[in-house]
């Protein structure tokens, strides 16, 4: 079946081709932001979550 | 009356039994806190500060997170109605992206996100904030349109339709119909009409802004 018979049927391949290339950017700058090293302040933050539960445990 | 009971001792602190294991999920969790904060500001620096408020308050609400639903989906509702409320607190706000953009010597290149400018980076600035984040949440993040709903405080239907129409504006962009908009200038052609119409609802009175709100014939 030649193209110019199913113009339909190539547009919708062509949407379907440019919806997975946006798909696959759209992870990339997402899992690239996720794979990056999480920063030391989240770190600080949850130690100080760590001493302020400690501190209103430990409240009698 | 019935024969049921409620027991003299109910157990208070279930959800505390396991602070640990909570504060593993969370921490297992913060890299996608951290993109997903990214997405909704388009600049690292931003992000990472309401990623850490939501953090902050994931952990003094821990209380209400019910034991086997998402976590993450429960996390992510936390940071998206962080980010909606700072943004009404402050009444000017950068356009998204576009300080990260202008700030950074040399482009910034580990942003990661935005900065980087590829086309489809560029082009997610022309959707409304309603179709990025429902269309970062199901093409990007994972999360089926009922978690995405949730999050978003909507309907299933409703975050169905602005994926749809995220990917439609997209695709427009990317094939060329559309102009991409540059970093430092507004987007031009239908992006800018579209601009142009959010404007519209902010300044009604503005003349200009009803001759443009009429716009091509469709």
């Amino acid at each position: 079946m030649s193209k110019d018979q199913n113009p339909n049927r190539e547009k919708a391949r062509a949407i379907r081709a440019r919806q997975r290339v946006i798909g696959r950017e759209l992870r990339r700058m997402y899992d690239g932001v996720a794979q990056e090293p999480v920063p030391e302040e989240f770190m600080d933050l949850l130690k100080k979550m760590d001493s302020q539960d400690d501190t209103s445990g430990k409240k009698s | 009356m019935t024969a049921q009971h409620t027991p003299m001792t109910q157990p208070q602190n279930t959800t505390r039994e396991q602070p640990d294991d909570f504060k593993t999920e969370l921490l297992g969790l913060i890299p996608f806190l951290r993109a997903f904060a990214r997405s909704l500001t388009g600049n690292q620096e931003a992000a990472d500060d309401l990623a850490q408020e939501a953090l902050a308050k994931a952990w003094q609400s821990r209380d209400s997170f019910v034991p086997g639903t998402n976590l993450k989906a429960w996390l992510f509702t936390i940071l998206r109605n962080q980010f909606y409320s700072d943004r009404r607190r402050a009444w000017r706000q950068a356009p998204w992206d576009q300080d990260a953009a202008e700030r950074i010597p040399g482009g910034g290149q580990d942003q990661g996100w935005a900065a980087e400018l590829s086309d489809t980076a560029r082009a997610l600035r022309v959707l409304t904030d309603e179709q990025r984040e429902a269309l970062i949440l199901v093409g990007a993040g994972g999360f089926s349109y009922e978690d995405a709903a949730e999050i978003c405080n909507c309907a299933v239907g409703t975050v169905k339709s602005r994926v749809a129409r995220a990917r439609k504006a997209l695709i427009a962009i990317l094939d060329g119909e559309e102009a991409l908009p540059a970093t430092d200038r507004p987007p031009e052609g239908g992006a800018a009409r579209e601009i142009m119409a959010q404007l519209d609802s902010l300044a009604p009175d503005s003349a200009d802004a009803a001759r443009k709100r009429k716009g091509p014939t469709e």
